[in-house]
């Protein structure tokens, strides 16, 4: 069966049932190159996908606590609100209260896509403990009032036919019980009063279905009516007017609440709604926490983390955080950025098998068969390693695999030791340096994170004049910051002793502190005293400067003892981070863990298509290698494909192409191309062939929407693109 | 040539009159380099020329002639002949400019003005100018040498316009290598300047021909098929080459696709082979369903349809395709089991650009047990998909670069340079008229018969429902207002008229058909 016709455009295939069965393969069958050997392809795609659960679940878990405040206050905004509505005081200040409707304006940020998680666990808080009538209503499906209006009864109606009698519907089957009761009906927010006061007085009636109304507690007998609009900005106004005067008539018996999401700013609702309608509404603002920590708090979870074995390499996460930060803020895109690179990862590195917990990869260390010893010797990494060792031993790790076997169980055993104290020391480190001026190492640990995958960080100019800020440190900041170290290194079992000595440290500091407050009092503030009464009396610049690297000389002509001490532990931090901060390349066995190609992620999730069609068009040796198509500075060779000749020619041109003139020197271009003299009556004579491969020429380029069709002169098409490439 | 520029721009140096405006130009100009000499050639001539306008004008006129005669000959292409034009434009305003002083003398200051707007205007010309000359400058350097000794001359006597020249001798040695060279000169015009050059005026500097010139102005769709069919490709063993590099990623595109990600391909060339080839060889297993996209009558409603009909097997109708999508996503919930791929060649098609049908599709696109791979190929096709969309598409980007022609997407006769024959709509148009009564044929043909008649008529609008229905009756076809009324809903079903309300509130009837296939299915009929 073929897929081209004049008269239809989709064509459906259905295996028959018995082919269907034989023939439909898992997603694990795909998990080999093409070649069909590899048995441990399919152990290597079940860890990738267990992993990846892990991770997933691990993010949901992440971005559930970061929402709680947020959905917290939100629930109690929307319980305080139905207090309101059903408490009966009568004094002024209620009731004018009461003719408005209380709105949340909830601002979640520029992310659009991450804000699917948000509402869908605020619509099930919210029905779960505040009220069973939530609705959502997004832009697209209300383009007038009528569908708006439409949409919040089915909403409502169609869940309290649920609600209602759940066991006969299920029988009745399919989508239909929602598309009922606005076909019947007329949607009006009358009709939708009427139905609120039924239902609210047939709970209050003592009756047996009403277990889902009990359930919302707290609400009493009215509980509030809640419509969500996801995405505000893009509502039309005039709808969203309307619909909020309509309500507004309806308040006294319908309790609504209205919760807006906001993807800019509040002002927005100012800009949408006239003065007449805000006043309607009683708006509280409610700010989501902003991207950026949402991704730190990420990052921290998944990737600066012992939990899961696979890692990113520098590149890579560069990579992932500048598709964030400059494309679209999105920790969602963030997120699948991570599962194509684990499964790439999985997929491309026929030793992933081994990226997996500690036991397990020494189990499957045990195990490996000749083929993965073969692929572990050729790793960069491992080649290094063998090179450093005695030569009978290099020889022993080239040619017995059970060899190989046991180097690499004790390489792994490293690898995860190494990891269990790089990350302290990463926060250790970061701890000190965050708060230094211009943060020399980066604000965010990420920052740090990069530079440290990439090499030795104490090499750099940045870690240098981190510690050269750090030696400047005031007493209580320094001890500050040291705690918070040792609290941190704390957590890792194998750091005891760097703990033990910052800790000493930190006593010693104290110990100076006590004795020197004695000692100080004494001495240093008569020293102290006279330049300072000095400064007063001069104040030109140049003497103030004077005294100033006078006295900074006689500070470092002798240190005092609390800064021999800062220096000693600032030291000893030194050390420890040279000792454990290594870049991971530094690692036998790393290729295992680590991801690497960051090119490949990059060409998948930010992709220029538009690049990729010119640069086509533009040097066609750049996929054709052919030497007929080299040449040399962006010129191309007239035996090129048709289409780049075509584009070649069209790009010397104005806004508009004359079509004959084109297709002459297309013709000319070509006959050069053949071999023909270019003066003699053959080549100026054009053969259809020629001119039919003009024709598809340019058809495809305005398929490819260079070029369009124009009636502003005959036989002429105009040229729609400038430049690029 | 940029020896001879050298003491020019000394000279330019030394007799301008500018004000401070332009000497800043002047300089930043000089730091810009070779891009912007001929713009500063322009304002030294104008310098010049307000000394000597007699002797400038005579030599203006005579290098215009000479340009409309080089515009005649039969070599030039169409870049040479923009860079005519502009020339000859920026001579023909140097003239037209310079006239009235000649009659009446003006003070020195006067003249300073205008000497300022003059070397705007020009700057303003020469800038337009400026792509092409560059280019034909270039050129001149591989002209023959007799060509380059008149140039000289000309050069040493007629400074207004040195641009022109050059571009018209162009052609005859520049056509032989064009595209080589053409590119060859090292500074292109920045992008920004390239575009306001083309808009900044509203004329439009190319040359009348037309495709009338040609013994075949116009193939149809058949010959077109046929002539290429003929023509071999080149490079087909880099091709092939292309083609398994990219073939090789079938196992992983359906592995990415089972984890939930949704595939879409693009880069130069006809992905439709590519495609097809994953399709046989990857998905004969499991339920797909294959979308045209260039198809010119595709619908979103199609796609629907045919998921719903064909393979969820439901019976009914739908009111609305949101509605229609709420059913597929249920379904496809309830049943996980079911694996649906959908493969859409061109999702950036002409009729699915819609941001609706856009958002559809993203629905889609978004249940977990259903694939989509996709291909596009509209260099602006990312734009038609938001943030929102894009995160629903859950795309990963593949490049796959195929330098194959676009044959079944631009064969639908839909593209500006083949004849429409119009044999679509004739046969479909035959196909419905076997099915009808012959009065329903005899109403259709009096339609047919008026409007042919009225073809030449720019005013027609149609004939009215009232002078239809009279002409009905005469012809014994109808015997009431409401068979003729019927009998039109039949054929606005079958889109074989359309109904357009007039000023004065009266029902018009039209055939949206072209007059050339109108009259072959006449013609047709009558053979019948």
């Amino acid at each position: 069966m073929t897929t081209s016709s004049v008269s239809k455009g989709c064509f459906v295939f259905k295996p028959s049932s018995k082919k269907k069965k034989t023939t439909s393969l898992k997603a694990s069958d795909y998990f080999h190159d093409g070649k069909a050997d590899s048995q441990n392809s399919e152990s290597r795609f079940e860890t990738c996908q267990s992993l990846w659960q892990r991770m997933k679940a691990e993010t949901e878990r992440v971005q559930e606590d970061l929402n709680t405040n947020i959905l917290d206050s939100l629930l109690e905004f929307a319980r305080k609100s139905t207090a309101s509505f059903q408490s009966k005081t009568d004094d002024w200040a209620s009731r004018m209260r009461a003719s408005e409707i209380p709105t949340a304006a909830l601002v979640l940020g520029v992310n659009v896509p991450d804000h699917a998680m948000t509402f869908q666990s605020l619509s099930a808080l919210l029905q779960e403990s505040v009220t069973p009538y939530v609705v959502c209503l997004q832009s697209k499906e209300c383009s007038a009032l009528k569908q708006v209006l439409q949409k919040v009864l089915v909403q409502l109606m169609g869940h309290s036919v649920c609600v209602e009698d759940d066991d006969d519907e299920e029988d009745q089957s399919g989508p239909r019980p929602t598309g009922i009761p606005s076909r019947k009906m007329l949607c009006s927010m009358a009709t939708l009063c009427g139905w609120y006061t039924a239902v609210t007085q047939k709970s209050a009636s003592p009756s047996p279905g009403k277990k889902r109304l009990s359930s919302s507690k707290g609400c009493g007998q009215r509980p509030p009516v809640v419509v969500i609009f996801k995405d505000l900005e893009s509502f039309t106004p005039r709808v969203l007017q309307e619909f909020i005067v309509i309500s507004s008539q309806y308040i006294q018996q319908l309790p609504l609440i209205f919760i807006f999401g906001i993807a800019t700013s509040p002002i927005t609702i100012h800009g949408m709604l006239p003065h007449s309608v805000s006043s309607l509404l009683c708006i509280q603002l409610f700010q989501s926490l902003s991207c950026t920590q949402h991704l730190a708090t990420v990052i921290d979870k998944l990737v600066l983390t012992t939990t899961f074995p696979f890692k990113l390499s520098g590149k890579v996460l560069q990579v992932l955080i500048s598709i964030f930060l400059y494309h679209d803020f999105s920790v969602r895109n963030f997120i699948k950025g991570l599962q194509l690179s684990l499964l790439d990862h999985f997929y491309s590195q026929p030793l992933s098998m081994l990226c997996c917990d500690k036991q397990e990869a020494r189990s499957r260390a045990k195990e490996l068969s000749h083929e993965d010893c073969e692929n572990i010797r050729q790793l960069p990494s491992f080649m290094r390693y063998v090179e450093k060792q005695e030569p009978e031993i290099q020889v022993q790790l080239l040619t017995c695999d059970k060899r190989v076997k046991d180097v690499t169980q004790s390489l792994l055993k490293e690898l995860h030791a190494y990891h269990k104290n790089y990350y302290p020391v990463l926060r250790c480190l970061h701890a000190l340096t965050s708060s230094l001026p211009k943060y020399p190492l980066g604000k965010q640990i990420r920052e740090l994170h990069g530079i440290c995958l990439e090499k030795n960080v104490w090499e750099t100019e940045e870690y240098e004049s981190a510690f050269q800020l750090l030696r400047m440190l005031a007493k209580d900041e320094l001890v500050a910051a040291l705690r918070t170290c040792t609290e941190i290194l704390k957590c890792a079992k194998k750091l005891g002793d760097a703990v033990e000595k910052l800790e000493e440290f930190i006593e010693r500091f104290e110990l100076l502190d006590r004795c020197s407050a004695v000692v100080e009092m004494g001495q240093e503030g008569e020293e102290e005293l006279p330049p300072q009464k000095g400064l007063q009396k001069k104040t030109d610049l140049f003497q103030l400067q004077k005294s100033l690297l006078e006295r900074e000389s006689r500070r470092t002509k002798k240190l005092s003892k609390f800064e021999l001490l800062r220096l000693a532990v600032l030291d000893c931090i030194d050390s420890i981070v040279k000792k454990h901060l290594l870049p991971p390349e530094s690692q036998p066995l790393h290729e295992v863990f680590y991801y690497s190609s960051a090119g490949t992620l990059r060409r998948h999730l930010n992709a220029a298509p538009r690049t990729a069609i010119q640069t086509a068009l533009n040097n066609p040796y750049c996929y054709l290698q052919s030497e007929a198509l080299k040449s040399e500075g962006g010129a191309i060779s007239n035996a090129a494909p048709d289409i780049c000749i075509v584009y070649k020619l069209h790009l010397e041109c104005g806004r508009l192409i004359n079509l004959y003139d084109w297709l002459e020197a297309y013709a000319t271009v070509v006959a050069a191309a053949e071999g023909k003299d270019p003066d003699s009556a053959a080549a100026a004579q054009l053969d259809d062939v020629k001119h039919a491969r003009f024709i598809r020429a340019v058809s495809e380029l305005e398929f490819l929407g260079f070029i369009k069709p124009t009636k502003q002169k005959t036989d002429h098409v105009a040229r729609l693109t400038w430049g690029g490439c | 040539m940029s020896s001879q520029k050298q003491p020019k721009e000394g000279r330019v140096l030394e007799v301008r009159f500018v004000g401070d405006e332009e000497v800043l130009q002047h300089i930043v100009d000089k730091q810009e380099g070779a891009v912007l000499t001929i713009v500063k050639h322009c304002q030294c001539q104008v310098t010049k020329a307000t000394k000597c306008n007699i002797e400038l004008s005579c030599v203006c006129c005579e290098c215009s002639s000479k340009c409309s005669m080089k515009l005649n000959e039969k070599t030039t292409c169409l870049f040479c002949t923009l860079g005519v034009k502009v020339g000859k434009n920026a001579v023909q305003t140097l003239v037209s400019l310079k006239t009235p002083r000649k009659s009446e003398p003006e003070d020195s200051e006067d003249e300073d003005h205008e000497v300022c707007n003059e070397q705007d205007y020009v700057e303003a010309l020469g800038t337009a100018a400026q792509a092409p000359n560059l280019r034909s400058d270039s050129d001149s350097d591989f002209s023959p040498s007799n060509s380059e000794e008149e140039l000289e001359a000309e050069e040493e006597v007629l400074k207004p316009a040195p641009e022109p020249k050059p571009a018209s001798k162009a052609p005859a040695a520049g056509l032989y290598k064009t595209p080589a060279k053409k590119t060859k000169k090292a500074p292109e015009p920045s992008l920004v300047e390239e575009y306001f050059e083309a808009h900044s005026s509203s004329k439009v500097l190319t040359s009348d021909r037309t495709l009338q010139k040609l013994q075949t102005p116009q193939l149809d769709q058949e010959t077109l098929c046929r002539l290429l069919d003929g023509t071999s490709t080149a490079f087909s063993a880099e091709l092939k080459q292309l083609n398994k590099e990219h073939e090789r990623l079938f196992h992983k595109w359906m592995l990415q696709l089972q984890v939930g990600f949704n595939i879409v391909l693009f880069g130069l060339g006809s992905k439709r082979t590519l495609l097809e080839k994953f399709r046989t060889s990857m998905l004969l297993g499991s339920i797909h369903v294959v979308i045209n996209g260039f198809f010119p009558s595709i619908t979103i409603r199609s796609i629907l349809n045919s998921i719903t009909e064909d393979v969820l097997e439901h019976e009914g109708h739908f009111r609305n395709p949101l509605d229609q999508l709420d059913f597929i996503v249920e379904t496809l919930k309830e049943d996980p089991d079911l694996q649906l791929f959908l493969l859409i060649h061109n999702i950036d098609g002409q009729m699915l650009r819609g941001d609706k049908t856009q958002q559809i599709l993203g629905q889609l696109a978004a249940i977990p047990n259903l694939h989509l791979i996709a291909s596009i190929d509209h260099i602006n096709a990312p734009l038609s998909w938001d943030q929102f969309k894009m995160s629903q598409f859950n795309w990963l980007w593949y490049e796959t670069t195929t330098y194959q022609p676009y044959i079944e997407e631009t064969s639908y006769e839909n593209s500006l340079l083949v004849k429409q024959s119009g044999a679509l709509a004739l046969s479909s148009l035959t196909h419905v008229m076997r099915s009808l009564t012959p009065n329903a044929r005899g109403i259709f043909r009096l339609l047919a018969e008026f409007q042919l008649e009225n073809k030449d008529n720019p005013s027609y609008t149609g004939l009215s429902f009232q002078d239809f229905y009279q002409r009905c009756r005469e012809a014994f076809l109808v015997n009431s207002d409401i068979t003729l009324r019927t009998q039109l809903t039949e054929f606005r079903d079958h889109k074989l008229i359309r109904t357009k309300k007039g000023a004065d509130g009266v029902e018009y009837l039209i055939i949206p058909i072209e007059t050339g296939t109108l009259t072959d299915f006449l013609e047709k009929e009558d053979q019948e």
